[in-house]
Parts: structure tokens; sequence; C-alpha cells
């Protein structure tokens, strides 16, 4: 379901602020997919978590007819996950490590910024090579400054985002089963049928 | 009593932090600074302006996934420019902060130039469309 969420957030939210003039990646990034990663950690505590939501939400995003690129922005959604999940190798389950205020951010900040350059660089590197250009080293190594540069946006949102995600924690958040189960499978279901039909609406 | 020789995750994580809060921001001190404004366009080391492009080079028209797009053909234009075999060369495409692609012949004659100095390339990814071009070399 969260691996829905997310793709959905991505292809339809995404290009919304997109298409508004924002900067739609790093402000995706920051206010929603960091946030969802941390909160499903805390509430599951299942490694290779993320990475499988990374793989549903690219497979989300294959759909997505706004952008030209479809596969080499599913790529790069699946490599966040997987950056996710290294990042977060070596952090407890629970989160112990993450109690003082300043944890909490700079864990925020570090895994937003190489999470958000990571997947800028994957398809930096791919979006080319899928287009038939081919891909020139130097073109991206030119550009670099130009990534780094824009990972302090999704860095510094997450400083504030990823702290009152974890103050989550607190709360007890519980769903008896008989509810759990079918409203999981709702927005899941609810999520995909609306990225299809919007890709059909528009081929047609 | 001597100190531990490995820093733990309460030290180290902040400082990650930090420093890709630096690179970030130097890198972004850095694009700014480095940012290329000017209103014409180098084409093989030659300076064109928009208005000269258009003269020289004819019009053209094609069909993205945005809609249709129009502007003067890239083929055109580079072979106006006095550039010989053209078919034999690769281009890459500058904009003024920095981005930067490079295309074959066979993607390069699809294309065309808009009078907002930007490239659009029919049925390819969007990274390939280069905006604010500033120069287009010829490799």
């Amino acid at each position: 379901m969260f691996g829905s969420l997310w793709g959905f957030s991505e292809v339809i939210l995404g290009s919304m602020i997109a298409d508004a003039g924002y900067p739609s990646g790093g402000l995706m990034t920051g206010f929603f997919v960091i946030p969802i990663l941390i909160l499903t950690r805390m509430i599951y505590r299942q490694p290779g978590m993320a990475l499988g939501m990374g793989l549903v939400a690219g497979s989300l995003r294959l759909f997505n007819p706004f952008v030209g690129c479809h596969i080499c922005s599913a790529i790069a959604i699946m490599a966040e996950g997987a950056i996710f999940e290294l990042i977060f190798y070596g952090i407890s389950a629970d989160f112990k490590e993450l109690k003082s205020m300043t944890m909490k951010s700079s864990i925020g900040i570090f895994s937003a910024y190489i999470i958000f350059v990571g997947g800028y660089i994957v398809t930096q590197i791919l979006t080319p090579i899928v287009a038939g250009a081919g891909f020139y080293l130097e073109n991206l190594i030119i550009f670099m400054p130009r990534i780094l540069a824009a990972g302090v946006l999704p860095a510094l949102i997450a400083s504030l985002t990823v702290p009152l995600v974890i103050s989550v924690r607190k709360l007890d958040i519980s769903i008896k089963d008989k509810i759990y189960y079918p409203t999981t499978l709702g927005i899941t279901i609810v999520c995909w049928i609306v990225v299809i039909s919007s890709w059909a609406v528009l081929a047609a | 009593m001597r100190a531990p020789m490995i820093l733990g995750k309460e030290k180290l994580i902040p400082i990650f932090a930090m420093v890709v809060l630096l690179v970030g921001t130097f890198s972004a001190i850095y694009v700014h600074a480095s940012q290329i404004e000017k209103d014409s366009i180098t084409i093989n080391s030659q300076e064109y302006t928009i208005d000269q492009i258009f003269i020289i080079a004819e019009s053209m028209s094609i069909e993205t996934d945005e809609g249709v797009k129009s502007g003067v053909s890239l083929m055109d234009l580079i072979n106006q420019v006095g550039i010989g075999c053209i078919s034999c060369n690769e281009y890459t495409f500058k904009a003024k902060d920095g981005y930067q692609q490079t295309v074959d012949f066979e993607i390069l004659k699809t294309g065309i130039l808009t009078d907002y100095s930007r490239v659009y390339f029919p049925n390819t990814a969007h990274a390939l469309w280069v905006r604010d071009v500033v120069e287009i070399e010829v490799k």
C-alpha cells in the first residue's frame, strides 16, 4: 500500500507541482518520500521494506503519462528505495539512536540529501541511455554542482519533517486486522486505478 | 582512560549532515557564480543571435508528446553554419545553468531550436530537450 501511495504521489502530485513551476523532486522527497519511508520503517520494523516500496512505486511510475522517459524515472525511484535501505542499515529498527532533536534532524538532512542526489544521478545516467543518445560522463560531471546544490532543499525540508514523523511513534496508532487489510487493499487498488486511467485518458 | 577510537553514530550522523549541507551550499554558490548570461548562441565557436539563426535556417514544426513545437531545423542550422560532414559529428547542447546533453546526427536531424532557445526532439526523453541553450558544440 505504501509503495502504491508513493508511486501515486510521484505521478499525480509530483506532476502537478512540476506543472506549477516548483521543484517537484525536492519537495516530494522532503515532504513525502523520506517521511513515508521512515514512518513505515518505524511501524513495521522490516529491513528491505523500503526497497520493496521503491519497486512498487517505480512500477506504478511506468504507467506515468506525464513524462517522456518512464523507465528511467521508475529506476530512479527504485534506486531511492535501495539507497534508503543502505543508509538505515546501521540504524536500529526502533530508532533508539534518534532520541535527540539534533539526531532526528541530522538523519533527515543526511538521508534526504543522499537519496535525492543519488536518484538524480541515476536518472542522469539512465535517461540518455534509454533515449538512445548514449551516456557521456563529461555531461554528468559538468552538471554535478547543480545536482549537489539541488539536494539542499529536500535536506532542509526533511530536517523538519523527519523529527515530526519520528514523534508520531509516541502516538498509539493501532488498527484492527479486520479493518486494516480491506483498507490497505482498497487504497492500493484506488492508487493503481487512478494512475492507469489517467494514462488511458491521455493516450485516447 | 583512553578516548574511543571510533566515533559513535551520535557524532557521525550530525557530522555527515553538516558535510552534505556544506557541499550543497557551496555547490549552489558555485552554480550561481558560474551561470552564463548571454543572449546569443555559440555554434562551432561562432556567435549567433536568435534573430540571425531564424534568418539563416529554415523553420520547421514537430509533434512532441507536449504538442506541436515550432522553431528552426537543427539539421539545416548546422548545415548553414558551415559544418563539414554533419552526419559525422556529435552535437552537445549546453544550457546557461551548466546542463548539457550530447546527441548524434540521427537524433539531431529530427530536432528544432525555438525562439526561446530550447531544443526539442520528437519521441525522445525530455532530458534531451535542453532549455536556455547558450552553445552548440560540434565534436
